[in-house]
């Protein structure tokens, strides 16, 4: 069975070499002022070296660790996250911790893990740090071709389409990305979900990341769609604070953007750990008032 | 050897079976690097050891590396990758400047970074970088990344063998991190330390590093990169540096705008 | 996945001038999930003794059960407080009995050695030992956990010989605070003992708690 499955999902073999126009190739394109996303002239996304082993993604697996599932490997890739994006009748949500582990190790207290694509689409980062940073960079430079081409801004589920086949293309070589493409468009507020895997899924509400679950936890039971946008901005924040502090691969500081109508808004960042005194503080207050109103049943000692 | 690693734990058993022999083209040559930028200058230092396992192969290996005259790059991890990625790096600004007849930027030096690394993402170069010199607005800048070209900008950033025993140190020392100011002091302002703090921090670093991790040591590189119109009296001149630390300014690469680079060296413990 | 790293937590002393200091992080968790944030590591032999046991957190109730027993049963034989020597003896003998399949713990020892007639005025004490009981004994600190060397850089770098007690808990917290920041397994508070002559000093820190 699994062997029939297998053989289903082989991943689609690419149609050219990958090692042409490797980046030692000193292509015409490199030359001039694209250098470095030279790889535009083709059309064709290249540019890239894979080893010449029977089985490229079996040799990377062999030397990373971008799981922190083979932990002998020599090069460690960051990784460990909590995102969230969720619509509501204000726009988007969208939250993320700022964390990067390397095994135990805390890599980086201030990864920016939202991707500002463009002033109206936001990208958020779980998983492959570097698989996201380039690939949505690469986006805000295809989105900006199709406005060029079509005097019009790309749609988010166009936007979000792009990448997706990008990903899709590599599929079974190692890519690692879960992302949420957010962004409003002529249909409202939209929201994508688009991984590695080539699932892409639109909907209301997502986390992902180790600390999704803890996320969710706190999402579900705060969420509505008629939220307003204080409220939907502190679900956010209160999300990732919790998650942030049951993970141990998601902290440091929260970031939260709030997509509108003209664009996205940067809000704010947060310390995790200073947020997290202060909603339990909050709490522990709530409990006292509950403890001092006095109950008719209430038995005097 | 090393290149035809045993992938059975049992080397002698008798056995049918047959022996996986896999090709491991990466090796670890140990080391450590770091950066910390300030408000006008940027400094990026390097340990000159380099090591296989528990032998030293020279105490000389030049890690830090001066790419324009406001860029420095400091690499680690794997040497020959190391020592092939700086080559390509420097032909790709040597391109850049005969078709703009002037420097790369230090922000277009780091996107560069990020893509030539990331062209290697199906079989990465096993190297660490860390990026530092003068933006165009004059301000002090650090870029790290990983090895398939994530990277951001910090103000201080120590990677390589001994990266997890300085980081904390750092974040204490220059990011201020867990100290609060007496009541009614000056609040403390991370990446606004005077060059002769930011160098004493550096060397009590390595010497640390030196102490507790034994692929560090031998000698000690330190590239200051100043600010054009900045003075050079708190680093050149008698008595401005520590006994046993040396000072000379390097030539400028290109027409010389003004940025200075200074290389610091000192001799680390060899044991 | 390592059983030393499956609960996380760290343990770090330090000698001072006439006194030594011995602190620990609060965090128990189950690899990458945080469960407890009150579980000390470090325990109290008498007031001038302390030590510490980070590693496997089932370890840590069995073995300082059993580490109750021995001292109790050699304060009823000898009639007298157990030495931060002989304690240290003692326990790397204990881990030594289990030599083929070990306590997974790392210990740590800190103690203000009661004066003699033999030595007037003994130096403070801190020892370390493997999960297998090889002991060292260093003059400056002692580190163990999973926060291990990033509490060696700090600690390389803060330290200074003959600090006064007051200087030594500065020290030893900003030491501990700021190696579990950069530990994901370490953290969720922290516990601080500074032993000297006439009292020991406990106090909880304020930490980061992500």
């Amino acid at each position: 069975m699994d062997a029939l499955a297998s053989s289903l999902s082989a991943p689609p073999r690419l149609t050219r070499d990958l090692n042409e126009d490797g980046d030692d190739a000193g292509s015409s394109a490199e030359w001039g002022s694209q250098g470095g996303f030279g790889n535009l002239h083709s059309g064709f996304v290249g540019g890239m070296t894979v080893p010449r082993t029977p089985d490229p993604a079996a040799f990377l697996n062999l030397h990373t660790d971008s799981m922190s599932s083979n932990p002998q490997a020599k090069i460690k890739l960051a990784h460990g996250t909590t995102t969230l994006a969720f619509r509501f009748k204000g726009g988007i949500i969208v939250a993320v911790d700022s964390r990067a582990t390397a095994g135990s190790y805390i890599a980086s207290g201030t990864v920016k893990k939202v991707i500002e694509i463009n002033p109206y689409l936001l990208g958020t980062m779980a998983g492959g740090a570097a698989d996201c940073q380039y690939w949505e960079t690469y986006l805000g430079m295809q989105c900006r071709l199709h406005e060029l081409r079509n005097k019009e801004r790309i749609s988010v589920a166009a936007a979000s389409k792009i990448l997706s086949n990008i990903v899709y293309q590599y599929k079974g070589m190692g890519l690692s990305m879960g992302t949420m493409i957010c962004g409003w468009d002529k249909t409202g507020p939209a929201l994508f979900y688009v991984d590695s895997e080539g699932q892409r899924l639109k909907g209301d509400l997502f986390s992902v990341g180790s600390g999704s679950t803890f996320a969710y936890g706190v999402l579900d039971q705060g969420y509505k769609f008629d939220l307003t946008d204080e409220e939907a901005q502190d679900l956010g924040r209160r999300s990732i604070c919790a998650a942030g502090h049951r993970d141990a691969f998601s902290g440091n500081t929260i970031n939260l953007y709030h997509v509108k109508e003209h664009g996205w808004d940067f809000i704010g960042n947060y310390d995790l750990s200073e947020t997290w005194y202060e909603y339990t503080q909050k709490e522990k207050g709530d409990k006292m008032t509950r403890v001092e109103a006095p109950s008719p049943m209430a038995v005097e000692a | 050897m090393a290149m035809h690693a045993e992938r059975s734990a049992a080397l002698h058993e008798l056995t049918s079976a047959p022996i996986q022999h896999a090709f491991n083209p990466y090796e670890d040559n140990g080391g450590t690097i770091l950066a910390i930028a300030g408000k006008d200058f940027s400094v990026i230092a390097g340990d000159t050891r380099q090591s296989q396992g528990y032998s030293i192969q020279t105490r000389y290996a030049r890690k830090v590396w001066q790419l324009t005259d406001r860029a420095v790059l400091a690499t680690n991890g794997f040497a020959a990758d190391g020592n092939n990625f700086v080559k390509k790096v420097k032909q790709r600004l040597e391109w850049y400047e005969h078709a703009h007849h002037k420097q790369m930027p230090l922000k277009s030096i780091a996107r560069m970074i990020q893509t030539i690394l990331y062209g290697k993402r199906f079989f990465p170069y096993y190297v660490y970088n860390i990026l530092g010199g003068i933006e165009e607005d004059g301000t002090g800048a650090v870029y790290s990344y990983d090895p398939v070209g994530t990277y951001e900008r910090e103000s201080c950033r120590a990677a390589g063998a001994a990266q997890s025993i300085l980081q904390p140190f750092l974040d204490n020392q220059i990011y201020f991190k867990n100290q609060t100011p007496e009541p009614g002091a000056e609040p403390f302002i991370p990446g606004n330390l005077p060059l002769s703090t930011v160098l004493a921090l550096v060397v009590d670093s390595f010497t640390s590093a030196t102490e507790r991790h034994i692929e560090v040591g031998d000698g000690l590189e330190v590239y200051v990169v100043m600010k054009k119109g900045r003075p050079t009296d708190d680093l050149v001149g008698e008595g401005k540096l520590a006994p046993g630390m040396a000072v000379e300014e390097l030539d400028a690469l290109g027409e010389g705008d003004g940025e200075k680079t200074f290389l610091v060296t000192r001799s680390l413990k060899r044991d | 996945m390592s059983i030393m790293e499956y609960n996380g937590g760290s343990v770090v002393a330090m000698v001072g001038k006439d006194c030594v200091a011995i602190a620990t992080d609060m965090r128990l968790g189950q690899q990458s999930i945080g469960v407890a944030h009150n579980f000390e590591k470090v325990f109290p032999i008498n007031d001038k003794l302390y030590y510490g046991l980070p590693g496997l957190a089932s370890d840590v109730y069995s073995l300082r059960e059993h580490l109750r027993f021995r001292v109790n049963m050699y304060r009823m034989k000898e009639e007298r407080e157990i030495t931060p020597k002989t304690f240290t003896h003692l326990l790397s003998s204990t881990l030594y009995e289990k030599r083929f399949g070990p306590w997974f713990l790392e210990p740590v020892v800190a103690g203000l050695p009661a004066p003699t007639e033999m030595e007037p005025h003994p130096k403070p004490f801190i020892s370390t030992m493997d999960t297998i009981g090889c002991i060292t004994t260093p003059k400056d600190f002692a580190v163990a956990g999973t926060a291990t060397d990033k509490l060696y850089g700090v600690a390389e770098g803060l330290w200074e010989p003959d600090l006064e007690p007051e200087d030594l808990f500065e020290t030893i917290s900003q030491t501990l605070l700021n190696a579990v920041d950069r530990d994901a397994l370490s953290g969720w508070g922290a516990v601080v003992h500074v032993i000297t002559h006439d009292k020991v000093i406990t106090r909880t820190l304020r930490s980061r708690m992500d």
